[in-house]
């Protein structure tokens, strides 16, 4: 099956993001859609300029197919084992605001359903834009790129990377992808929000689990599980998910498998049920002034909500970087609490990372890498504490985290 | 087929009313409406409205369910899922069921689930049945004029319902805010549909009378 590149848009998607130079707290600054050849650079910060191709992403295999790959379970878990944090995140609300922000998406239980055998294609071996939106993990050893084509329709992938047993997942509405640890139990998605996020429930004990959050909130009725108000309060261990595209993300790793369309739903990849990524952005992704979030938010703020940040969080507090000028600045300082952070940017996938910076060391931009305390480091890898980080819609991170740490917001 | 040329329902004597022995008027209502549907299918010009109305509607449900898409790459591709009938019968969201085979052909694409189906054609059945009583009146000798527009009317909440389905996503594309009460509310919006539908269809079969004369003449 070969699929060219759709340009057809939606009688009622159709709403044109045209220049919008007047955004909230940037009255100065171009529509964050526009780069300068009218590239979108809403969600990189970056103009993509690769939009045409066509796509085949049909068949795959299972990853574990691959040789090279650790796609096997290799840590050993109990049935309903959850990985945990040994200290739980820091929440923006006490837990039951969040149980009182819970709402329905609109669909069932499972009613958008999760991807649990995931089938793979070399990067050789598949056609997709340069600018197709890609979640890429490389974790243990390898190397995976979720097309965001397919996991809108799915939000999550519960999958084995690096030997160990993980969940890929994706939030179109707040432009979260985030990966977890998931032991010996599997994610599905619960039809339910809470500040437009998705809630995620573990098929052991059916705790909900915002994703942005990763924190456990509340016990469903799914199952009878002994012992699961234990997890309340507890959170997910983590590990990044780097938002890019296709292009950037094979550049980097060549090697790389990418899911494929075969994942046993009737689904219409061609069609994305919120708007549009591509010129121009559009339904729920555009960045106009009017379009504001579906669902209500746990706190409001007036800065552009469409924005794209780059957040952390720890036990002791939040933190967000504007992903635009970061990728502009290479490197943005600030405190989470009242602790000293840096971010710094990776151009090549256009992303960035957030490291504890206790001691305020000064980060500069050294080519491709940055030089801290006399040496030279990649992006990803400073000799700081690094702190798991996602890049987010403002209007989302800042309704989980309203007294977050700002930086160029 | 006639009703009162004064616009009311005609209601002799002898006729039954809702207070007075409202059992008896609701048997009446559903034999008359009974009469005038299998009156009205008798015609042509009946089931012509029929099909083209159950079909044109039944299309346009599937296309508010987005499961009719002009999204197709091109060429012709068929998918069907392995477990289709466990499949055809899981719940989405209430009203919306699981897709069991993907369809491309050319720009089409289409998503076949079939309990979705068989409520679009049921849906389309109930508005096509309505429209076919009321233009069939409509024509008639008395030109009794209940009006088209009866049926028409009472199909636009059998439509919402295919927005309905996926209510919360049309939000997100048209970009309004969805409240809890709102998310609920959408999920009444297929049953809505239905009980207006039959409402309207009783309402206009109540209110001709059949002429088996006439309608012996008319074919």
């Amino acid at each position: 099956m070969s699929h060219t590149r759709r340009r057809f848009i939606t009688a009622l998607a159709a709403v044109t993001a045209g220049s919008s130079a007047g955004c909230l707290g940037r009255p100065d600054r171009p529509s964050a859609d526009d780069g300068p050849d009218g590239e979108p650079v809403v969600d990189l910060g970056v103009p993509c300029t690769d939009s045409g191709g066509s796509v085949d992403l049909s068949g795959g295999r299972p990853a574990a197919a691959f040789d090279g790959t650790r796609a096997t379970p290799e840590a050993t878990y109990a049935d309903g084992d959850l990985p945990l944090r040994g200290t739980p995140l820091h929440l923006g609300h006490e837990r039951s605001a969040l149980v009182d922000g819970d709402m329905s998406g609109g669909v069932g239980h499972d009613g958008i359903p999760s991807i649990d055998d995931p089938r793979f294609a070399r990067a050789g071996d598949v056609e997709l834009p340069g600018c197709a939106r890609v979640f890429g993990v490389a974790l243990g050893g390898d190397v995976r790129a979720y097309p965001q084509r397919v996991l809108v329709h799915h939000e999550i992938v519960n999958d084995v990377v690096g030997g160990e047993p993980v969940a890929v997942t994706y939030c179109p509405l707040t432009g979260t992808a985030q990966g977890f640890y998931r032991g010996g139990t599997e994610f599905g998605v619960s039809g339910r929000l809470v500040n437009s996020n998705l809630i995620m429930w573990d098929r052991a004990r059916d705790v909900r689990w915002p994703q942005i959050a990763a924190t456990g909130i509340e016990v469903g009725g799914q199952r009878d599980t002994d012992g699961a108000d234990r997890h309340l309060g507890q959170s997910l261990r983590e590990f990044r998910v780097v938002w890019t595209t296709w292009r950037r993300w094979s550049d980097r790793h060549p090697e790389t498998l990418v899911l494929t369309e075969g994942t046993d739903a009737a689904r219409n990849y061609n069609r994305d049920p919120y708007g549009s990524y591509e010129p121009p952005v559009s339904g729920h992704y555009s960045t106009e002034a009017g379009r504001q979030p579906n669902f209500p938010l746990l706190a409001y703020d007036s800065a552009e909500s469409k924005r794209v940040v780059v957040g952390a969080r720890t036990g002791a507090g939040a933190v967000a970087f504007d992903k635009r000028t970061l990728m502009e600045s290479s490197v943005l300082t600030g405190t989470l609490g009242d602790a000293p952070v840096v971010a710094v940017a990776d151009e090549g996938i256009t992303t960035g990372y957030v490291y504890a910076n206790p001691e305020g060391l000064p980060v500069e931009r050294d080519g491709d890498a940055y030089a801290i305390d006399g040496t030279s480091a990649p992006p990803d890898g400073l000799p700081l504490d690094r702190l798991p980080a996602f890049d987010a819609m403002w209007f989302a991170w800042h309704g989980f985290y309203p007294n977050t740490g700002r930086v160029e917001i | 087929m006639t009703t009162p040329t004064d616009g009311r329902t005609e209601t002799g004597p002898e006729a039954p009313t809702p207070r007075t022995a409202p059992i008896t008027w609701i048997r009446s209502l559903f034999a008359r409406t009974g009469v005038a549907v299998r009156g009205a299918l008798r015609r042509r010009d009946g089931r012509a409205t029929l099909l083209l109305v159950a079909g044109l509607y039944s299309l346009t449900y599937l296309w508010a369910l987005r499961d009719l898409t002009a999204t197709g790459p091109g060429g012709l591709d068929v998918f069907v899922v392995s477990e289709p009938i466990t499949t055809a019968l899981t719940p989405l969201s209430p009203f919306l069921f699981e897709a069991v085979a993907r369809i491309e052909a050319g720009p089409i694409v289409y998503l076949f689930r079939p309990v979705n189906v068989a409520l679009g054609v049921g849906l389309g059945l109930l508005v096509g049945v309505t429209l076919a009583v009321s233009v069939v009146s409509w024509r008639g000798p008395d030109a009794c004029r209940i009006g088209a527009g009866a049926g028409a009317t009472a199909g636009v909440p059998g439509l919402l319902s295919g927005f309905a389905c996926c209510g919360p996503q049309l939000l997100v594309v048209i970009g309004l805010q969805a409240s809890a009460g709102l998310v609920a509310a959408m999920q009444w919006m297929v049953p809505l549909a239905v009980a207006s539908l039959l409402g309207t269809l009783l309402w206009v079969g109540s209110r001709v009378r059949l002429d088996p004369d006439y309608s012996r003449h008319r074919n």
